[in-house]
């Protein structure tokens, strides 16, 4: 009772059917995680289809798809399938290569309505018979005669060994799922953006956007953007340092480009994105003067929110960035404080854009008394650029490769090379003197070329069997 | 000027190979009623020498564009990918022609094979001017991707044309047989040579998107992202997958397979251009000036 039931189980598990059925559901899954943009915000998805709509697909699962519980439960069911018809292949691919094989009776007996069969008789002997029929099907593989020598059965065989590539094909996907899961163990994909000149060991994962300590630390000293005469861009080049942790020592600097990434002690850096950001801290050369000494200049580069002497009346200043700069508004202010007193602000005072339209470019000043405070446009003075690396550890992905490389090959010779055989039954008829010669061929596949082949070779045979 | 520069990158000879595939086309299209054995020979002659030219161009076009600085194959945008597409096609209907007797496909492949060139001559959509290669591009995996891809593509739309073939075949074949019935081999024949194409293009097939994957692998941080494109490919692998496990189980007869390769094709074209009209993602020649990634 058990046992019919596990047979059962285990013919449903292994079969054809399921395995199709299998294709067509994970098929059409994957299709609607393709029209359904997959893993946005809540917000997004709410107002693309609506709340209501939003919590359909939510409960369907249809927003997350290939992690929902049913497409892995359908990817781990034909992986149940897979190994089972392996499993299931095997014995039969080791008895049609290693034997024993059918007889030819046995063969017959089976009826199988791809078959074909042949009869001819013939006044030569038996020797001279086998000869011609070697001639057309090969040496024969095996060649068994009963006691009195009235029949002889011969099984011709060619290509038996490659009754192992499907095997092999279904064998190398199962390479391929271990190569994946283990990597999706042990491997991690994530990202993070650093600012040229700053370093991090954090990154975040592309999965879930929560943070992990690299082994490491990496620093982007320099970003750059490479265009073709036509402004399109050609390369995207981040340089990056891999620091050791403990010592705080320069491993390595290479240039990160994309299809170029960089791979230190397992883990990948690829250049994904880049952009600019508004500064927190910048750097902006002032030139100041005294509007009484015409002679005094002074250029001083001023970091916001540091004070800086003015050199004039023992003043000091500070360049202050507004916290929400409105559009088109200088984005600073200046402090200006008695150099003896600590932190005390004597005033605030605002810049004005100098009112000349012959000047190419805009001029910002601001007064207190007779110091003069000026600059001219603060992108000249420096770009910021941040870099978006994504860091990966693709752990067990060559085990990826080899299931891939076995599998493409397998294929290649699952299809294109066939076992061939023929099986062969000689019978003397003692009272008429005569051989019937029977030939029974059975093809892989149901093909017409296979069928005028053999009945060419069978006709040459017959040609031959009838001269005397 | 025009002229000059078209002469010059190669485009030229793709405009006039699509005036020798028509030519076989209309060829095709009389033999189809007429039955005439001279005119589809000479039909497939037209086409053999649209082909060279295609191959001329090919050549031309290479040359150029290495010389005017870029250092990847033109095969990357719409342009060029539709134009081999038609190539490969092409080649396909050749060799299957060199083994066979199928001039009957011959009306279908050319018919492909010019819409295909036609649009890239024609459509704003497609413009033949050969643009730098964006840095995600620029990559020696490129050219072995792209040529295992189009010659599953190329084979994919050879077993849809004999798919339709043998429908049209069989649909009637108890019924009275026209001429262009009687014109077409047995459907033994049709059921094998769809099976023989749809198992050279899921050779490729398989063997793009391993190297695809590859390709990812060193470029974007992952080998699989389910990416449309990559998910496409996906489902047109398990498409034929189906086809050719389905030939195991009972009932599903040559009709049913040919049915498949029709509908496998449907795949391969959303897969191809349908993935890039409809969805945006990491692949994309249909959204003129899109970069992929960055």
């Amino acid at each position: 009772m058990i046992m019919t039931m596990l047979s059962k189980l285990n013919k449903f598990l292994s079969s054809v059917k399921l395995a199709i059925f299998l294709f067509i559901a994970i098929a059409v899954f994957a299709m609607v995680g393709t029209f359904i943009n997959q893993g946005d915000t809540i917000s997004r998805y709410k107002s693309i289809f609506g709340s209501q709509t939003y919590h359909v697909l939510y409960w369907l699962g249809f927003l997350n798809i290939y992690d929902s519980w049913y497409f892995i439960g359908l990817a781990v069911l034909l992986i149940i399938n897979l190994i089972m018809a392996s499993v299931n292949i095997l014995p039969r691919t080791l008895k049609a290569v290693f034997g024993p094989y059918p007889s030819f009776k046995a063969m017959m007996d089976k009826k199988n309505p791809k078959a074909v069969y042949e009869v001819i008789e013939s006044k030569k002997n038996i020797e001279e018979i086998k000869k011609t029929l070697n001639k057309k099907f090969g040496k024969p593989f095996t060649e068994k005669g009963n006691k009195d020598g009235a029949n002889i059965e011969l099984y011709y065989s060619k290509n038996a060994i490659f009754r192992f590539s499907p095997f092999i094909a279904h064998f190398s996907v199962i390479i391929i799922i271990i190569g994946v899961m283990l990597n999706f163990r042990y491997g991690f994909r994530s990202y993070t953006n650093i600012k040229v000149g700053e370093k991090t060991n954090v990154s975040y994962l592309l999965k879930n956007q929560k943070p992990i300590k690299l082994p490491f630390i990496i620093r982007l000293d320099k970003y750059e953007t490479k265009y073709y005469p036509d402004g399109i861009p050609k390369s995207y080049i981040s340089k990056i340092s891999i620091i050791k942790k403990r010592t705080h020592t320069n491993v390595l600097t290479k240039n990160v480009m994309v299809n170029h990434p960089l791979t230190y002690d397992g883990i990948t850096i690829y250049q994904a994105s880049y952009g600019q950001y508004k500064p927190t801290k910048v750097i902006v050369r002032i030139l100041v003067l005294n509007l009484k000494e015409p002679k005094f200049r002074k250029y001083v580069y001023a970091e916001t929110g540091k004070a800086y002497p003015a050199g004039i009346d023992n003043l000091n200043f500070r360049f202050i960035p507004y916290k929400n700069p409105k559009r088109d508004e200088i984005p600073f202010y200046l402090k200006i404080l008695k150099a003896n007193k600590k932190n005390g602000t004597v005033k605030t005072i605002l810049f004005h854009v100098l009112p000349d339209k012959n000047l190419k470019e805009q001029i910002v000043f601001a007064k207190y008394k007779h110091a003069a405070f000026i600059y001219s446009g603060i992108d000249k003075v420096k770009t910021y650029y941040y870099s978006g690396v994504e860091i990966s550890k693709n752990t067990y992905v060559s085990i990826v490769w080899i299931g891939s490389i076995i599998l493409v090959i397998s294929m290649f010779f699952s299809f294109f090379f066939n076992h061939e055989e023929v099986w062969g039954s000689l019978t003397n008829l003692e009272d008429e003197k005569k051989v019937r010669v029977e030939i029974l061929a059975i093809p892989k596949k149901k093909f017409e070329s296979f069928y005028r082949n053999f009945s060419k070779k069978i006709e040459i045979i017959k040609k031959e069997l009838k001269l005397k | 000027m025009f002229a000059n520069v078209s002469a010059l990158d190669g485009s030229l000879y793709f405009t006039i190979s699509l005036f020798f595939v028509l030519a076989s086309f209309a060829g095709y299209f009389i033999f189809l009623f007429t039955g005439n054995k001279t005119i589809s020979r000479i039909s497939f002659g037209i086409l053999i020498a649209g082909f060279i030219i295609q191959t001329a161009g090919f050549v031309i076009r290479w040359i150029y564009a290495y010389k005017i600085g870029i250092d990847t194959p033109p095969l990357v945008d719409l342009y060029d990918s539709m134009v081999f597409f038609a190539y490969v096609i092409i080649l396909g209907f050749i060799l299957i022609r060199i083994f066979y007797d199928f001039d009957a496909l011959g009306f279908i492949i050319t018919l492909v094979a010019s819409l295909a060139l036609a649009f890239a001559s024609f459509s704003p959509l497609a413009p033949s001017a050969i643009e730098p290669t964006i840095p995600a591009l620029q990559s020696y995996w490129l050219l072995y991707h792209i040529v295992a891809l189009f010659l599953s593509y190329g084979a994919f739309g050879a077993s849809f044309g004999l798919g339709i073939l043998y429908l049209i075949k069989s649909g009637k074949s108890n019924k009275k047989q026209g001429r262009f019935l009687t014109l077409l081999p047995s459907s033994n024949i049709i059921e094998e040579a769809i099976y023989k194409v749809i198992v050279f293009g899921l050779v490729f097939l398989t063997a793009g998107i391993v190297i695809g994957a590859a390709w990812a692998d060193s470029a974007w941080g992952g080998y699989w992202s389910w990416d449309p494109k990559e998910t496409w490919s996906l489902i047109t692998f398990l498409t034929y997958m189906l086809f050719i496990h389905a030939r195991f189980t009972k009932g599903w007869g040559g009709k049913k397979m040919a049915w498949i390769a029709v509908i496998g094709f449907v795949v391969v074209i959303f897969c191809y251009l349908g993935v890039d009209l409809i969805i945006p993602g990491l692949h994309s020649y249909a959204t003129p000036g899109s970069a992929p990634l960055l």
